[in-house]
């Protein structure tokens, strides 16, 4: 054992940093949430006292909590269902398109708002859509006699939200696919092609099966990403009008903790969020594997 | 699939011309909300406030920008992002292909244990409030470290590496050994080189999140001389006159100069360097994902 | 087997080191007993006082701020430092929606501690920097330079009285305590003679005006782009003179106090009254008819709103009468056949027009933390800053230029030219202009008309400024205390969405409902049963002042 450790000196030398750094930034945050089982006083936190899962059963009295649980997996399950299918039929779109100039060009356009930050976004949005000048918002009244306020009407903002991701992300999305595709042996389409079939056919019967495996595992992982419904986005858009439908677990951590600077409490929540994803992904990789798919570890 | 000399049939025809149809559409879609700020911040403050529809510029005018680069904290904005952007992705990526590397080698005694541990971190975290007490406990507030390090090595990206990594013929490092390289001149001379590709598109994806990142700069920085840009665009942003005044403008006071037009010149101002660098680095992070893709 | 030795593993070496991280924070200050704390305290009083002109040592200072022009070494910080020796660093906070967080964050940490804090809000969190030692106790400071003090208890006592605790020690300074009533009803007397109609007196003739100032195309241009009312957004001190008219008017709610008291000594919550549910349901109809700005629901900047027009009555602030006030310069500039005027508060139901009370108690507050090296000579200085002359220095200007001193001995402001003077020119006087203000006759921004205004909405407001209540230690009201975040949260949340008409007024009893089942009744038990006490102890505190 040691002569092997030896023989490997050189590759521990290489891990050092990626340990330290994981130890550091990564495990002793996970020690740091003992704080939720604590009444923490972040001025002194000497005085902290051990009140064991008390935050954690007025978490789950809270009314608030119970909503703002409710909000995340509405929106999350939303942008899920919506947002999965729409970078695949792009994809095999695209790929029917034979000029090649415009297929880059394209691609070049449908890629850009993922580099966009969250905080540019929506700034955009919050300018298309300002109640008295947002040219959506104009368009909209136009349209429909009706003046919306989208950022401020419970009713729109969660729809916004979705179109909003969706118009962020779906161009991204289409690379995973696009690469999967490239992947199918061609001769399978000649062989179709022999076979008289068109190119609708060519794609329902050799393009969507062979690139099923991505989209397994893309939707495991989407799915084990289920209580995180986009921070920075809702962040940066929502207000107290929309609270009621938009207020996810995260921004209450935020708010509770940092704003009305409840460490403990907070905490508590953060915790309750991460330990259901762990057991979400834990969930659905055995369901993949048990269905024929390679999970992810 | 290159059938083009494949004749059509008259439903795939169709499908052509509206697939082509669909796509132009989209393209006016995804490019129009850029193209409106941009227009609205040439605007006159009377026509920006009247808002609507811009395809062009309504009564031209360029005071809004004499303005906003008044306001000096876009540019130590831009210093800090800048300097978080490159030495964040020059470590970042290079600590995260040592650590993929050393992982690569399954044989390596406790290698399956370390793996574990940067898997587990994806599927578990401290959260919020730890990750603040743990800077907090560093020492890094108002520190731009505090920027840099958190995000410094992701167990996504590693895995990303590793795996490529593992595709490498291992012939390779083979027949260095016998020469007498060590593992870690391997690594730089041999490894690196080969893996260009997937270096570059790992970098890209941390140069972004770096260059993207709001939230580290509200938690851990005091003093708005370190903040941010993207910090500094969302106080523009949400605090427009406030912002304004601290750097020495009062929008209220200024003439042909409104909120909106400030916000959408800011916009411009913090979108315009991605704009430019985006389409000549596009092509390398295809290939790169493709790489990464494929290895799922 | 491997996966439970790595979790083993992980846990061992996070508790291995963390023992080494946890002991980082500092010893705790040694409680003295009441005793001991009363002797030292005697000391500091006896001692000779510091004469802070003539300081040897540089004392470095770092300051929390939040409005105005934040680049460093501006001509008042240099002045500051020179005149004291110090050495002042600023801590600019980022805005009204991030501040508190950022305050909050940077007392947590004691490295990042500011010597001189300024927060407004934060009830529990002062608490807590009390109860972990981090404010210090200034009562001995105020008994030994009491030109502060002084001031607040000639203005009114009550101010001082709510900034200290019950056992006499005082852990924050009032930084900004508006006039006892510092806003009125403008209209745009232009419009209300191109349509020629009066100026309203009652509720009814306002609505009337507000509908007139919409549909009747006030300012002739024959376009429909004209808002009765407008102002300051997400504020319902836009609403007072709806909220004053309807019923016994106790349905103002805002942070800076959620009770009244009514002439049956019965406790109100404002935004669950009887008054709230009629002033509330009068706003959204007005909303729903257009009458009123559409963005009044967000949070808009009052001042661009006010500079940008486009609305014939709003409700703020008196000194906007003030010549030198920048947003209705910046108005008048592209409006020039406008004329703003102040009218008299109309007469709602109960027939008694009534202004607005503003509150005793400060809105915000400036404490000096354990950071501070030498709390005392902290002090001393910041006393010294707001006597008179020194206080027109610091908060006007430069003498000659921004403001002369007559040969009466009064103070008279020059109104620049260029209203970004103070800006561009990196004065800095809007910087501290929040760490204690002066409201008396040093406020020389005031032209005679302003002070009459305000002296006028003093005398309208004090039928209804009896019924006010007003916490003064929250500590003492820990069902408040512990319930206040999310009865607010709830009654604000539902009563904009009534305004905005995101939520119909039929759903006000399950808004009564919600509010109930978050403890509004036990809030209010407890109100009624330690109001009295506080009140006694303001009688106490009166007659020590005598």
């Amino acid at each position: 054992m040691l002569r092997e450790i030896k023989k490997y000196r050189w590759m521990y030398f290489l891990l050092i940093p990626g340990i330290i750094f994981f130890f550091v930034f990564k495990y002793i945050p996970m020690y740091g949430l003992k704080i939720a089982f604590l009444d923490y006083n972040q001025y002194a936190p000497d005085k902290s006292t051990f009140v064991g899962f008390a935050h954690f059963i007025e978490l789950f009295q809270k009314d608030a909590f119970l909503d703002v649980l409710q909000n995340t997996i509405i929106i999350s399950l939303l942008k899920l269902i919506i947002g999965f299918p729409i970078p695949i039929i792009l994809a095999l779109m695209l790929n029917e398109i034979s000029n090649l100039l415009f297929k880059k060009v394209s691609q070049t356009l449908l890629y850009l708002p993922h580099f966009i930050s969250w905080v540019i976004m929506a700034g955009i949005i919050g300018a298309l859509l300002d109640p008295t000048n947002g040219a959506i918002t104009q368009w909209l009244q136009a349209l429909t006699g009706e003046k919306i306020m989208v950022m401020t009407d419970p009713d729109y903002f969660v729809p916004m939200l979705v179109i909003s991701d969706i118009y962020k992300g779906m161009g991204w999305g289409t690379i995973i696919y696009f690469a999967a595709i490239s992947g199918v042996d061609a001769e399978l389409y000649e062989a179709a092609w022999i076979d008289g079939a068109g190119r609708f056919k060519q794609v329902m019967n050799i393009t969507l099966p062979s690139i099923m495996p991505t989209i397994v595992i893309v939707f495991i992982l989407n799915c084990g990403n289920i209580l995180n419904a986009g921070f920075d986005q809702i962040f940066m858009m929502y207000s107290t009008f929309v609270y009621d439908v938009a207020d996810i677990i995260d921004t209450y951590v935020y708010r509770m903790g940092i704003v009305n600077s409840d460490y403990a409490f907070s905490t508590a929540a953060g915790m309750f969020k991460s330990v259901v994803a762990l057991i979400m992904i834990t969930v659905v990789n055995e369901v993949a594997k048990k269905l024929g798919n390679e999970g992810l570890w | 699939m290159a059938n083009n000399k494949i004749k059509q049939s008259t439903g795939e025809k169709v499908f052509t011309v509206f697939n082509y149809m669909f796509f132009i559409i989209l393209s006016l879609v995804m490019i129009y909300p850029f193209w409106h700020v941009v227009m609205s911040s040439l605007s006159s403050a009377d026509a920006a406030m009247q808002g609507g529809i811009f395809l062009w510029p309504r009564e031209f005018t360029i005071d809004t920008y004499e303005q906003v680069f008044k306001n000096r904290s876009i540019f130590t904005g831009y210093v800090t992002t800048l300097m978080v952007t490159v030495v964040g992705t020059v470590l970042g990526t290079f600590f995260t292909a040592t650590t993929a590397y050393a992982l690569s080698k399954k044989e390596m005694p406790f290698s399956g244990i370390f793996l574990f541990l940067v898997v587990f971190t994806m599927l578990f975290s401290g959260g919020m409030i730890p990750n603040y007490l743990l800077i907090k406990d560093l020492g890094l507030i108002n520190n731009r470290w505090s920027l840099i390090l958190p995000g410094l090595i992701s167990a996504y990206n590693v895995i990303i590496m590793k795996s490529y990594f593992q595709s490498i013929p291992s012939s390779l490092e083979e027949s260095a050994k016998i020469d007498g390289a060590n593992e870690v001149i391997i690594f730089l001379k041999i490894i690196l080189p080969l893996s260009k590709a997937t270096v570059a598109t790992i970098a890209l994806f941390m140069a972004v999140g770096y260059w993207n990142d709001y939230f580290s700069t509200v938690l851990y920085i005091n003093d708005q001389d370190k903040w941010a840009l993207q910090a500094v665009l969302r106080y523009m942003l949400t605090n427009t006159n406030q912002a304004m005044q601290n750097a020495g403008v009062s929008v209220v006071a200024a003439t042909n100069v409104t909120a909106t037009t400030i916000k959408s010149a800011s916009i411009v101002v913090a979108t315009v360097p991605i704009l430019i660098v985006y389409p000549f680095v596009q092509k390398y992070f295809v290939k790169g994902v493709m790489i990464g893709g494929v290895k799922g | 087997m491997n996966k439970k030795f790595a979790l083993v593993l992980a846990g061992i070496m996070s508790l291995s080191v963390f023992a080494g991280c946890s002991s980082s924070s500092d010893e705790a200050s040694t409680p003295a007993t009441p005793e001991e704390k009363v002797a030292q305290q005697q000391e500091v009083i006896d001692a000779p006082p510091i004469d802070v002109l003539n300081q040897e040592e540089k004392m470095s200072m770092s300051i929390v701020t939040m409005q105005g022009h934040a680049q460093p070494d501006s001509k008042t910080e240099q002045w500051l430092e020179e005149r004291y020796n110090l050495d002042i660093d600023i801590v600019v906070l980022p805005g009204w929606s991030d501040g508190v967080a950022k305050v909050g964050l940077l007392m947590a940490d004691a490295e990042q501690r500011p010597d001189i804090v300024w927060w407004w809000g934060m009830d529990q969190d002062f608490q807590k920097w009390i109860e972990a030692g981090i404010v210090v106790d200034v009562a001995p400071y105020a008994e030994k330079y009491t030109v502060m003090k002084d001031y607040y208890n000639k203005q009114n006592p009550e101010t001082w009285f709510f900034a200290s605790q019950d056992d006499g020690s005082m852990y924050r300074i009032p930084g900004d305590v508006g006039e006892p009533s510092s806003e009125t009803l403008m209209i745009r007397k232009d419009w209300l003679d191109n349509l020629g109609l009066p100026i309203p007196t009652t509720l009814d003739e306002l609505n009337d005006v507000l509908y007139a100032f919409t549909f009747d195309d006030p300012d002739g241009n024959g376009v429909d782009d004209t808002f009765g009312l407008g102002g300051d957004g997400y504020d319902i001190r836009s609403f007072w003179p709806w909220i004053q008219g309807s019923g016994d008017g106790y349905g103002d709610g805002t942070g800076e106090g959620y009770f009244w008291i009514d002439n049956d000594g019965e406790f109100i919550y404002a935004l669950t009254s009887d008054d709230a549910k009629i002033w509330i349901e009068r706003i959204s109809k007005l909303y729903a008819d257009g009458v009123i700005t559409t963005n009044i629901i967000t949070d808009t900047d009052r001042f661009e709103e006010i500079a940008k027009g486009g609305f014939g009555v709003f409700h703020g602030w008196i000194n906007h009468n003030n010549p030198n006030d920048t947003s209705m310069r910046s108005f008048y500039a592209s409006n020039l056949d406008a004329q703003w005027i102040p009218i008299d508060m109309v007469a709602g139901d109960n027939g008694n027009p009534q202004y607005r009370p503003a509150p005793a108690a400060a809105w915000c507050y400036f404490a000096i933390t354990d950071a501070c090296e030498d709390p005392e000579r902290a002090y001393a200085l910041w006393d010294d800053v707001s006597k008179p002359e020194n206080y027109v220095q610091k908060r006007f200007g430069i003498e000659g230029e921004d403001w002369i001193k007559n040969e009466d001995g009064t103070y008279e402001l020059i109104v620049n030219e260029n209203p970004n003077r103070n800006e561009e020119e990196n004065i800095g006087i809007a910087l501290f202009k929040d760490l204690f203000a002066r409201k008396d006759e040093y406020n020389i921004e005031n032209i005679a008309t302003t002070s009459d205004l305000y002296k006028k909405a003093l005398d309208g407001s004090q039928d209804i400024r009896v019924h006010k209540v007003q916490h003064k230690d929250i500590s003492k009201y820990p069902v408040w205390l512990d319930k206040s975040v999310d009865l607010t949260d709830t009654a604000l949340e539902y009563m904009w969405a009534f305004i905005a008409g995101t939520k119909s007024m039929d759903e006000w009893d399950q808004y009564i409902e919600e509010m109930n089942s978050l403890g509004l009744a036990e809030v209010l038990e407890e109100l009624s049963t330690v109001y009295p006490e506080q009140q006694a102890a303001y009688e106490k505190y009166l007659s020590t002042l005598e």
